[in-house]
């Protein structure tokens, strides 16, 4: 198991590396001038030349590459353009406002996609699985902004339950998250069905149902600890998806989030605050599919890898 | 070594007379539509298509004339989806916004689809070090959440509906690469392949004649799927300012301008999403069934 572990640690570092080259490339090989895009339009050639060299864009691409990769082990992501602050400050703010949905996100898709997962599995062909299945058909097709939108008109702007937009407390988390957890539930209640039925042909579970035992013993206890094996591989995945999700939904109600972050940063042209922000999310992401991995295989002792 | 023409050239032959049999078009034709879903999504997407294709027939108003005595009108007899801040009908910026849709999500599919197979049959095909490399690449490609790897290539190449056509092909292409390089891999050692390398057939009519066509089933039933991705994230890049621009009736500029008005004039916004909602539905459905239908397992 250890030794696993290691192994994908290992196999994790050519990623990275090669991530940090892709983020840096994209903006290395953006058209436009990076000086211009620094010090806009209108200056003398003096001032030109001073911010190409005080941000090293004279030097060639490996050396450019290399400073890039020497700062960022150090922790250091630059300095934003706009703002004139260490952008990984401005990260450290913003990025736990996203995780605080994306986890809210993920405990709403967890307390329905398993309920109607499982009873759309165990309640198979009936009319529930039919009403289940095609919900979920719905549910896939929806955009999660628009989603969002339907939600604030009718549980804010209707019914005035809870703030319309803004960050602060819990109540504010709710519609977002909401929208995020339903639309990401209806893909996941797929998974938990299908995994559930499969799972409910094995001989355990026919010897268990021989044995006498409740049928709610043999699916809540024996079934779906087992059908719930595969989906935290699937949820590892949906991590990407649940922070791009994220973006749209934090314009939409005003929340300060590292989406926001990145959108106001793009169409501000604040580059180091977007090649930041795309670092920390994506090694995030790469991080959190290498957990799920792991944890796929200590939860399965039937998985030994070498 | 000798190598018995004939018998070689037997074998081409059977493998390409047991190919037609075992797919005639006609049989999965049928089969296809006999499928609810598949008829179901094709209905959608003919729709949509129809809608695109004669929008300026459609249309009940110009998309982009401003009315100032119609100006936030709900839905009505005269206008059926409501008109906008400007006054403009929102019916006929959703009917012309459908081209936008169409034409960004087919042309992104494309682009996608032809530079993931060929990396894939490739990597496939030749093994070793292109295979490592290319595998590598697409590993990484894969890692990255397709919206936020397209908003990255929109933060380089700056905003515009073009760009967002090049971002989501950069960041879907992926997918492509591994499905047709693993079914590469398993073509490769057939029997006819072994033949047709025997016979000295060329590497490119190898894999272009003989390999490719057993491969795109798998390819087909992608890119259904992926359409409606792209529908949605072309509409997500114009909601953020990203993607096309107002007064462009892209469905996600629509969406973007009833943002702040969803208290007084909610129909702004709600159309053009229902309209998205449509047609993923149609190519998930439509999707779904041709993989049903194509792969042999179910």
């Amino acid at each position: 198991m250890l030794k696993y572990v290691v192994k994908r640690i290992v196999l994790m570092i050519p990623v990275l590396i090669f991530m940090t080259v892709v983020v840096f490339s994209i903006f290395y090989f953006a058209p436009g001038d990076p000086v211009s895009r620094i010090a806009g339009p209108n200056v003398t050639v003096e001032v030109y030349e001073s911010i190409k060299r005080k941000y090293g864009l004279d030097q060639p691409y490996i050396v450019q590459y290399w400073r890039f990769m020497k700062s960022v082990i150090e922790g250091d992501l630059g300095v934003s353009i706009l703002q004139e602050r260490p952008v990984i400050e401005m990260i450290k703010e913003r990025l736990p406002v996203t995780l605080e949905i994306g986890l809210l996100g993920f405990l709403i898709t967890f307390a329905i996609a398993i309920p109607a997962g499982v009873i759309a599995a165990v309640k198979k062909n009936t009319f529930i699985d039919y009403l289940c299945m095609s919900s979920t058909l719905l549910g896939i097709a929806i955009p999660t902004f628009w989603f969002g939108m339907l939600l604030m008109y009718f549980f804010a702007y209707k019914l005035r339950w809870f703030p319309i937009s803004g960050y602060g407390t819990i109540k504010h988390l709710i519609l977002p998250s909401f929208a995020i957890g339903l639309t990401n539930a209806a893909i996941t209640a797929r998974m938990v069905r299908s995994s559930m039925l499969e799972v409910l042909k094995q001989d355990y579970v026919r010897t268990a149902r021989s044995k006498g035992l409740l049928e709610k013993v043999i699916i809540y206890r024996h079934a779906l600890k087992n059908a719930m094996i595969p989906i935290i591989t699937l949820m590892g995945l949906r991590l990407g998806w649940i922070i791009g999700g994220s973006v749209a939904l934090e314009i939409i109600f005003s929340i300060p989030g590292i989406g926001r972050l990145m959108v106001d940063s793009i169409l501000a042209r604040d580059y180091p605050v977007v090649q930041g922000a795309m670092l920390v999310l994506t090694s995030s992401i790469i991080l959190a599919n290498i957990l799920a991995d792991v944890l796929y295989a200590v939860v399965d002792p039937r998985i030994r890898y070498g | 070594m000798y190598v018995d023409r004939e018998w070689v050239q037997h074998r081409m032959a059977e493998y390409e007379v047991g190919k037609e049999k075992k797919r005639p078009v006609i049989e999965f034709l049928a089969k296809l539509f006999g499928h609810k879903g598949a008829v179901f999504g094709a209905a959608i997407i003919i729709l949509f298509v129809f809608t695109a294709a004669f929008a300026p027939w459609l249309a009940p108003y110009e998309y982009d004339k401003p009315d100032i005595s119609a100006v936030l009108q709900p839905p009505s007899a005269e206008h059926l989806f409501g008109t906008d801040e400007f006054g403009r009908d929102i019916l006929s910026r959703i009917v012309y916004g459908a081209r936008i849709s169409l034409n960004v999500s087919l042309v992104a599919v494309g682009i996608s689809l032809v530079v993931g197979t060929v990396l894939g049959a490739l990597a496939g095909y030749y093994g070793g070090v292109v295979d490592y490399i290319v595998t590598s690449i697409t590993d990484i490609a894969w890692a990255f959440p397709t919206t936020l790897l397209a908003i990255a290539f929109i933060a380089a190449l700056g905003t515009g509906i073009e760009n967002v056509v090049i971002a989501i092909a950069l960041a879907s292409w992926a997918g492509y690469c591994r499905v047709v390089r693993g079914q590469f891999l398993s073509l490769r050692e057939r029997e006819y392949i072994q033949a047709a390398r025997i016979l000295g057939m060329s590497d490119g009519r190898i894999i272009f004649r003989h390999m490719l066509p057993n491969a795109v089933a798998p390819v087909i039933v992608m890119a259904t799927l992926e359409l409606p991705k792209a529908i949605v994230i072309e509409a997500s890049l114009s909601f953020l300012g990203l993607g096309a621009k107002p007064p462009a009736p892209s469905w996600g500029v629509i969406l973007d301008s009833g943002k702040g008005l969803i208290g007084q004039a909610p129909w702004i916004s709600f159309f053009p999403g229902l309209m998205i909602m449509l047609i993923v539905l149609g190519f998930n459905l439509f999707g779904d069934a041709l993989r049903d239908v194509l792969d042999p397992n179910t």
